[in-house]
């Protein structure tokens, strides 16, 4: 079955541009004028991605991405006039899984989709089938995660990162591979991407996000998960 | 009525008193000497009181006169029979003009009183003005037509030696400016009683910030310097409000700028997503060679479109001073080798000769922005040198700046042409036909370059070729790893 995109921005011919061309791509397509009406068809549509127009009367995208990450794990893609660096890591920040600046061409926006609605594949079987401490608990098979005995909700895009990671089993992984191997093969230099994600991980898996000893950073090289070694 | 007439007609009245008195007690109610002498010096009280002591003196004598002659026996004699009587006599006397001299002296110090009050009350009023008045000039203004008004004085004039400005309402130039500019430089009151002006200086905080002449002034020393200070904070509240307005304005149109270019962004990019959407999906799967063609062009205009947009707004930021470079300590072998990276698709049949010495001291400034600029300027030499030839990035450091150079092995740029090519929209003439561009990059650069407070320029010499260069501060905090 073909996936479903919710399309929020505000202005009604980028609205009917992404329409067709979505559809005519083989995506099932519905829109929403508002923050507001966006996060009522969340519920009601139930897409498969969203997205996100940042510039918006109201509810503006940022506050929408927000109470959309409350409840629910949908990847949101934000789509914006801006595009410096500020905005893209507060974008991130907010909740959203990749971040493009219009105007763009369609080749670009499909290899997003593609990359945001991708799950690892196969990760799980080679990798470890979970991970136990006295203080942390992730299952892969059933993408479950458990920070001292409390369940802890990680976005797709956490969990990928997070998986890739221990699957390392202590070993560094560097900057590139990890976003190849987490958002797609067209990614490699959005080291900025990696760090917002990383610190989303650490305030949700660390006992102290500001003093990790789990997810720690590799200087230069990139990100590596710490094994205590009476595990 | 003029003042000798009045203080004849007060001594004649005086002795008519006196006179009065006598005549009653010894016409009409017989009394003793004892109430006579008791009433005269009451009535001589009441003389000193209320009209002076020259006036109770002559109503003493005539009183001691009437008493010896009408009271004193012998009766109808300026003699006196009995020892006692001239005691009587001169206690009268002595209690008559002491009373007197203490009953004007009180007068004087009720009269002082009221004056002093009067001053206070008018510096209070003058206060209240200075604490309504809005800008710096028309504080000043205010205060040498309120004092002239408060103190009922001819002319006013206050010096304002941080604004080197005279705000004078005298009119008859008795106050020279060398005289305020001197009292206000050594800080020494000026007091000329005989011509009645006098000049103080005005402080504040210690340091003399100008000088107050008055004409006419009857005031106090001490009524004078209150005054001075008083101008002072009134002068220095005016322009601390003004200041405060001042920035105030200035944030605020630097913030509807900046929500204005924001605005405009937006609503150029947003019909561009469009056309640019639509047109890039009917390019992944064109019918014909035909719609091949005119689709790219399509493609190509809005994107030409967009750089323009963007160009311009920045153009336009730099001009509203809206550019803020996020300076922090950064290599610029690293901002290179980004460059080199994001530009890898069009420098790909160029070889790129790289001389940055390991050595080299780190840089202060943007990355984003410095990035731009090398961006620029490989643009610049790839558009303006044949394709293969090759490109040179060099940098070093020159005192306390590092220079960045980015040579090209292109035809260079004719002399006249160099000092234009960085203004805005000015494009070279012989490449005007074929290289699309929007004349704005390296005015762009410019402006990022002399944001970092340094400088970009070019040497070139026709059929050599041309080096771009740019100077950026040198980091020089401590560094932290």
């Amino acid at each position: 079955m073909s996936s479903k995109i919710l399309v929020v921005d505000d202005e009604p011919q980028i609205r009917r541009m992404m329409r067709t061309t979505l559809t005519s791509s083989g995506y099932q397509v519905d829109e929403a004028k508002t923050g507001e009406e966006a996060l009522e068809k969340l519920r009601s549509y139930q897409p498969d991605l969203v997205l996100l127009d940042l510039n918006m009367p109201g509810m503006g995208g940022l506050e929408a991405c927000r109470a959309m990450r409350e409840g629910s794990d949908v990847p949101i893609v934000i789509l914006t006039v801006r595009n410096a660096e500020k905005e893209k890591v507060e974008a991130l920040d907010a909740g959203a899984d990749d971040y493009v600046s219009k105007p763009f061409s369609m080749q670009e926006l499909m290899a997003r989709i593609r990359a945001a609605l991708r799950r690892t594949p196969g990760a799980a079987e080679v990798g470890p089938h979970g991970f136990a401490s006295e203080d942390l608990e992730i299952d892969f098979a059933g993408r479950r995660v458990r920070v001292k005995d409390k369940s802890v909700r990680l976005t797709p895009k956490e969990f990928d990162l997070l998986r890739h990671l221990v699957a390392h089993g202590g070993k560094p992984v560097p900057h590139r591979e990890l976003l190849q191997a987490v958002w797609g093969p067209d990614y490699g230099d959005e080291t900025d991407y990696l760090r917002v994600f990383i610190n989303h991980l650490r305030k949700k898996i660390e006992p102290d996000p500001s003093r990790p000893k789990y997810v720690l950073t590799e200087p230069w090289v990139g990100y590596r998960f710490a094994m205590p070694e009476d595990s | 009525m003029s003042g000798p007439l009045r203080a004849t007609l007060r001594l004649v009245g005086a002795v008519a008193l006196v006179a009065a008195i006598i005549f009653v007690y010894y016409r009409i109610i017989p009394a003793n000497n004892l109430t006579v002498g008791l009433t005269l010096v009451l009535a001589i009280l009441g003389i000193a009181t209320w009209w002076g002591f020259t006036e109770s003196i002559a109503a003493a004598i005539a009183g001691t006169l009437g008493l010896n002659y009408f009271f004193l026996p012998p009766v109808g004699e300026f003699t006196i029979s009995d020892p006692e009587n001239w005691v009587a006599l001169a206690v009268f006397l002595v209690t008559a003009v002491t009373a007197s001299e203490l009953s004007v002296r009180a007068r004087q110090r009720a009269a002082e009183a009221i004056a002093r009050s009067q001053e206070v009350e008018r510096l209070y009023a003058l206060g209240q003005t200075l604490l309504l008045s809005g800008s710096v000039r028309s504080a000043a203004r205010d205060i040498v037509n309120s004092i002239i008004r408060t103190f009922e004085i001819p002319g006013a004039v206050l010096f304002n030696q941080l604004t080197d400005e005279f705000f004078r309402s005298d009119g008859r130039g008795l106050i020279s400016d060398e005289q305020l500019r001197h009292v206000a430089e050594t800080g020494e009151p000026l007091n000329d009683a005989g011509r009645r002006i006098a000049i103080v200086p005005i402080r504040l905080g210690g340091q003399c910030t100008g000088s107050l002449g008055f004409v006419g002034s009857s005031l106090s020393a001490a009524a004078l310097n209150a005054l001075a200070y008083l101008v002072a904070i009134g002068i220095e509240r005016a322009r601390t409000i003004e200041e405060t307005n001042k920035a105030e304005a200035a944030r605020q149109s630097e913030v509807l700028k900046a929500t204005l270019l924001d605005a405009l962004a937006h609503d150029l990019k947003t019909p561009l997503t469009s056309i640019k959407g639509a047109v890039t999906h009917l390019l992944a799967n064109p019918h014909d060679a035909e719609e091949l063609e005119l689709l790219t062009i399509a493609n190509e205009e809005a994107d030409r479109l967009n750089r323009l947009v963007v160009e311009v707004l920045e153009m336009a930021r730099i001009e509203a001073s809206k550019l803020h470079p996020d300076r922090a300590p950064h290599n610029i072998m690293d901002i290179i080798q980004a460059t080199l990276k994001a530009q890898e698709e069009s420098l790909k049949e160029r070889v790129i000769k790289l001389r940055v010495p390991e050595s080299l001291p780190v840089a202060d400034v943007d990355f984003e922005f410095i990035e731009q600029v090398l961006k620029q300027l490989l643009d610049n030499a790839v558009n303006y040198s044949p394709p293969g030839a090759p490109l040179t990035i060099s940098a070093q450091a020159e005192g306390e700046r590092i220079i960045v150079n980015v040579a090209d092995e292109g035809k260079g740029i004719p002399v006249d042409e160099q000092s234009k090519i960085f203004d805005k929209f000015y494009r070279g003439r012989a490449w005007r036909e074929k290289v699309l561009g929007t004349g704005l990059g390296l005015s762009i650069a410019k402006g990022i370059v002399e944001a970092h407070g340094g400088k970009i320029w070019v040497t070139s010499a026709p059929g050599k070729g041309s080096v771009f260069s740019f100077a950026v501060p040198m980091f020089k905090g401590e560094l932290v790893s």
